[in-house]
């Protein structure tokens, strides 16, 4: 699971119409938008970073989209990931394997 | 985690990213940012990829990351991250990092051909030290040698360079930059007489055309991309070209792409140089106050071994490695370069800086050099699509041309690696600063030719601080009497303790373990078995000759698997450190989280080693062999010992205590220190000393450049919570740090002369022989060059090796978005990995169809050195042209590199990984 922030930008008298079609994407919440700036802030929940770029994607194509880049990234999530590592691996840990590509 | 808890998270997330781009917040917004991130500590800190500089704010909480965002005080990206930047908090948790020491062993001892086994640091250290020493005294100082890097911090790369060329006495010490940016290095010094770019990435909100040349920048630069992007979109006048051997992201906004053969750039930029000529556009009030002439040899071969090549290339290689003693020029060559088709060149400008010769011209005779280069010729050799009409390639150079001479349009060119990793990089560098410098269109806001980077510190360190087997710090040079001197005064030297021989490029390196005058080699922060072309002879040389290797790694790279020795070694935000991106932008951070295990930083593993080296293993007479110098007896280097003694230098002291941990340096610079603000320092508190290196480090580094346009402001002044990097020369004034936008304009530049307007300063007190298109003169006519950079004639050579009837393909190596060079890092992060799993070998569908492939066959790539298995790819995000293959080289699974050819450019010594010829066939 992976939550970014993104940052769109729309052509200022178009930003309702990008909203708009922000809403109709899947996995995408609009948050905040500013008319004057053409400014828009979403928040994107994907499941890879397959689907996170791709889901970009979608949006630097929409209609009147100038750019659309990431802002922030949530990354406390993978506190499970981080938990399941081999203590070894973990800050401060001591070690004592041998990774399996480094005996080929 | 529950509904609520997420919706919670995102609004949060909302509130952030709106905060951090500069959008007002509500005050509920406000509030669940507060909480949601209660007890974490941000701090600024700098992306750990490419070479753009992006500020990353790191938050931390109990020893671990816990998010990250773009920085948006960061004048580079002013709140933005691209993919590979969101994951400089994930790639320290591969499951495969490395934390401990690993030895090759067989019964409990070191055995070359073991199985590697976990032993402790003192274990470790002590057989490398050994393994050194021993080399060393058979082989010499240059028998032993660093594969070096521009993702080295600034004060890593500093102790690296310190060590090797002060404490061993050794210049065989090259950084992977030699392979990335060492053409665009070596241009700036023949052309400017100092190295980097004037501009800085302001320039895009200046100007109104930014010209591409090999650089796909919106998968590889994708936040100066944004900035272009955005440029294009909101200024009317704004133009963006991309030229490229293969149509990529890049073209998606381009308003003309040019799809042009290998070597081709060559011959476009000679065409437009003719065309400003032609059309009267030559800015003559700049040219003749701020430039001059100037040429060079052509015979200088294309960076194979200069001799007894056939003693390791196989028969096949020899076919293209015998240009390297004997040229037969082609017909667009005889063109080109006013020869005969079929006349045999014999390459006699092949060694040390024969290359690198030139000479001054005059404008007639430069004028007479680019009057071949019209559309028929430049078409002929450079039009890259072999589906594309000649009338369409036409059309699109003449509007080429004329961006560059509209006197009303601003024009910025950018490029990395297509001109860089070229056999003639220097000159196609040269070239571009040619055109630049002809319609006067250089270092003002939005007019420049700027060369973009692909590392860290590629600039920062292994420029600056001068990593390379020819520099000291601050563009000084080993082979220049002056820049010894100074450099022997700095670091409190004996005199002739700095060896005046070049040392060992990175290349060379590698052919000299094949051939075994180097038997003991480290790797720091970089994966020369992965990233050095002609792999196959490089790995036999590791594994099969007497030597020892040592890397140093977080992750087991393919350089871990051929080591003899593998060091856990600390990564980004785990140390201390500064990077310096490719506008002189030097940035800074602190240590965020504790190393895992028993992982160090790669300067405790140096300052490790200097500790158990003691200054008479290493200033007593060495021998070099060819060593051939001004006060140095032939082949030899003179003791010191006895200077040193003099100088307070025990023989019995350590290389540690005498350079680097001096009394000096634990006085002046304690650890801990107010700037930490509670972050720790591994290496200080590993060390126990009481002392700081990384500040006592900057801050002896600092001395080389102050005075000399190089100009760093103190090690605390970046550290302090309002600065993002500063770009330098940075000179106090009235009392405070002022940073330099744009280099050699008087407006920006306080090292210009008053009242010059432009003023080349780099080349100020030289002078250049005149000569004539052919050869230099009798000596007797000099210019004077003070203040002016030279514009170069160069011209169009074809590539060494060419597709045949047998080798049929050409091609073209290089990178994707998600992944970053070896992917020794990002491909620990799952996701990423996800993206793009293995690499594929874009191709042409119709060249596909016609050898009976389809998308998704596995097929080998075979050249002349080696073969390769992967996958085919005929759509997708880069479009090749028919007769080009595309395969990015970060997958060790797909090592490309076996496959590539190794031939540099003469004068850089930067190989070519954009062009080789290969066949393909089902596997």
């Amino acid at each position: 699971m992976n939550l970014s922030g993104i940052l769109v930008v729309s052509k200022p008298e178009r930003t309702a119409e990008v909203v708009a079609s922000l809403a109709g994407l899947q996995g995408i919440e609009v948050h905040q938008s500013d008319p004057a700036s053409g400014r828009i802030i979403v928040v994107q929940e994907a499941a890879d970073i397959h689907a996170e770029l791709d889901a970009i994607k979608r949006i630097k194509v929409l209609p009147h989209v100038v750019m659309a880049e990431m802002v922030y990234h949530y990354i406390a999530e993978d506190e499970q990931v981080y938990e399941a590592l081999p203590p070894e691996l973990q800050a401060g840990g001591e070690a004592c394997f041998v990774p399996k590509d480094l005996q080929d | 985690m529950g509904l609520t808890r997420r919706d919670f998270l995102k609004t949060s997330i909302a509130a952030s990213t709106a905060a951090t781009v500069g959008m007002p917040l509500s005050k509920s917004a406000e509030a669940a940012v507060k909480q949601a991130e209660a007890g974490w500590q941000w701090d600024k800190a700098v992306c750990r990829f490419c070479g753009t500089g992006c500020g990353i704010m790191v938050a931390t909480q109990g020893g671990k990351i816990v998010a990250t965002k773009g920085d948006p005080d960061a004048p580079v990206n002013r709140g933005l991250n691209c993919v590979k930047g969101y994951f400089n908090g994930k790639i320290m948790y591969g499951a495969d990092r490395l934390t401990q020491p690993l030895l090759r062993m067989t019964d409990g001892k070191f055995d070359k051909k073991g199985k590697f086994v976990p032993v402790s640091w003192g274990q470790a250290l002590d057989i490398m030290v050994e393994k050194f020493m021993a080399a060393y005294k058979e082989k010499g100082p240059h028998g032993i040698g660093l594969f070096g890097s521009g993702q080295w911090t600034v004060p890593e790369g500093y102790v690296a360079a310190k060590l090797w060329k002060a404490g061993f006495r050794s210049n065989s010490i090259d950084p992977n930059a030699r392979h990335c940016m060492a053409s665009a290095v070596a241009a700036f010094m023949q052309t400017f007489g100092i190295d980097e770019p004037a501009g800085n990435y302001d320039d895009i909100e200046h100007t109104d055309t930014a010209v591409l040349w090999g650089a796909n920048m919106a998968e590889m630069h994708p936040i100066l991309w944004s900035r272009i992007t955005n440029r294009r979109l909101t200024h009317k006048n704004m133009v963006v070209v991309n030229l490229s051997t293969y149509a990529n992201m890049s073209s998606d906004i381009a308003d003309i792409e040019i799809v042009f053969a290998p070597s081709g750039d060559l011959a476009i930029q000679n065409y437009i140089a003719r065309e400003i000529i032609k059309r009267g556009a030559v800015n003559k009030a700049f040219v003749d106050k701020h430039a001059v002439f100037a040429t060079g040899p052509y015979d200088i071969g294309y960076g194979f071994r200069p001799a007894k090549a056939d003693q390791f290339a196989s028969a096949k290689e020899m076919e293209v490695v015998k240009n390297e003693q004997e040229h037969v020029i082609d017909k667009w060559e005889a063109i080109a370069q006013r020869k005969k088709e079929g006349e045999v060149v014999k390459q006699t400008n092949i060694l040390g800086p024969k290359p690198a010769a030139d000479w001054a011209i005059s404008f007639e005779d430069f004028a007479r050099a680019l009057e071949p280069y019209d559309a028929d010729f430049t078409t002929a050799v450079a039009k890259g699509d072999p589906d594309e009409s000649d009338a369409s390639f036409k059309a699109k150079l003449q509007k080429l041309a004329d961006l560059y001479i509209d006197p009303k349009r601003k024009v910025v060119s950018y490029w990395t690696m297509g001109f860089n990793q070229h056999q003639r990089g220097t000159w196609v560098n040269e070239q571009c600063y040619m055109n630049h410098l002809l319609v006067g269109k250089q270092s003002m806001p939005g007019n420049g030719a700027f060369s973009l980077t692909g590392q860290p510190s590629a600039c920062g360190t292994a420029r600056e601080v001068g990593t390379f087997a020819h520099r000291l710090p601050a563009d000084m040079v080993v082979n220049v009497k002056k820049h010894r001197d100074l450099s022997e005064k700095i670091w409190k030297l004996p005199e002739n303790t700095l060896n005046p021989q070049l040392g060992s490029h990175y290349v060379k390196i590698m052919r000299d373990l094949e051939d075994g005058s180097i038997k003991w080699a480290m790797v720091q922060v970089n994966n020369p078995w992965q990233n050095t072309a002609n792999l196959n002879h490089w790995i036999k040389g590791a594994r099969e000759m007497d030597n020892f290797i040592v890397c140093c790694d977080a992750y087991p790279t393919v350089s871990a698997k051929v080591a003899d020795l593998v060091l856990p070694a600390a990564m980004i935000y785990e140390k201390w450190g500064f990077y310096g991106n490719a506008e002189r932008r030097t940035q800074c951070w602190r240590q965020q989280v504790p190393p895992p295990g028993q992982a160090k930083g790669d300067m405790w593993i140096l300052l490790e080693m200097a500790k158990r080296i003691k200054i008479k293993d290493v200033w007593g007479e060495q021998k070099i062999p060819g060593l051939k110098a001004e006060g140095f007896e032939d082949g030899k280097l003179p003791s010191v010992l006895d200077a040193g003694k003099a100088m307070g230098y025990n023989p019995e002291m350590s290389l540690y205590e005498a350079l680097f941990a001096t009394k000096e340096n634990k006085q002046a610079f304690k650890w801990p220190d107010a700037v930490a603000k509670g972050h720790g320092n591994h290496i200080a508190e590993t060390l126990k000393d009481g002392w700081f290196p990384e500040k006592a480090m900057f801050e002896e580094y600092r001395k080389f450049g102050t005075g000399k346009a190089h100009d760093l402001a103190p090690f605390d002044h970046y550290y302090e919570d309002h600065v993002r990097g500063l770009k330098w020369p940075v000179v106090q004034k009235d009392g405070k740090w002022v940073e330099t936008g744009w280099r050699f304009n008087e407006q920006y530049d306080p090292y210009c002369k008053k009242g010059s307007g432009i003023d080349f300063y780099g080349n100020n007190g030289k002078a250049m022989v005149m000569g004539d298109l052919d050869k230099p003169g009798d000596g007797s006519k000099k210019v004077d060059i003070s203040g002016r950079a030279k514009i170069y004639f160069r011209p169009y050579a074809s590539p060494v090796e060419q597709p045949d009837k047998e080798f049929n393909l050409w091609l073209c190596t290089g990178r994707v978005l998600e992944h970053w060079h070896s992917g020794s890092m990002t491909r620990r992060v799952p996701e990423l990995h996800r993206a793009v799993p293995a690499a594929v070998c874009w191709m042409h569908p119709k060249d596909a169809e016609s050898r009976g492939l389809k998308r998704n066959d596995l097929i080998w790539v075979e050249s002349r050195r080696g073969k390769v298995k992967v996958r085919v790819e005929t759509g997708g995000r880069n479009k090749v042209p028919r007769g080009l293959l595309y395969v990015p080289w970060f997958d060790e699974g797909v090592l490309i590199n076996k496959v590539t050819l190794d031939s540099t450019c003469p004068i850089s010594k930067e190989t070519d990984f954009k062009k080789c010829s290969v066949k393909v066939y089902k596997a």
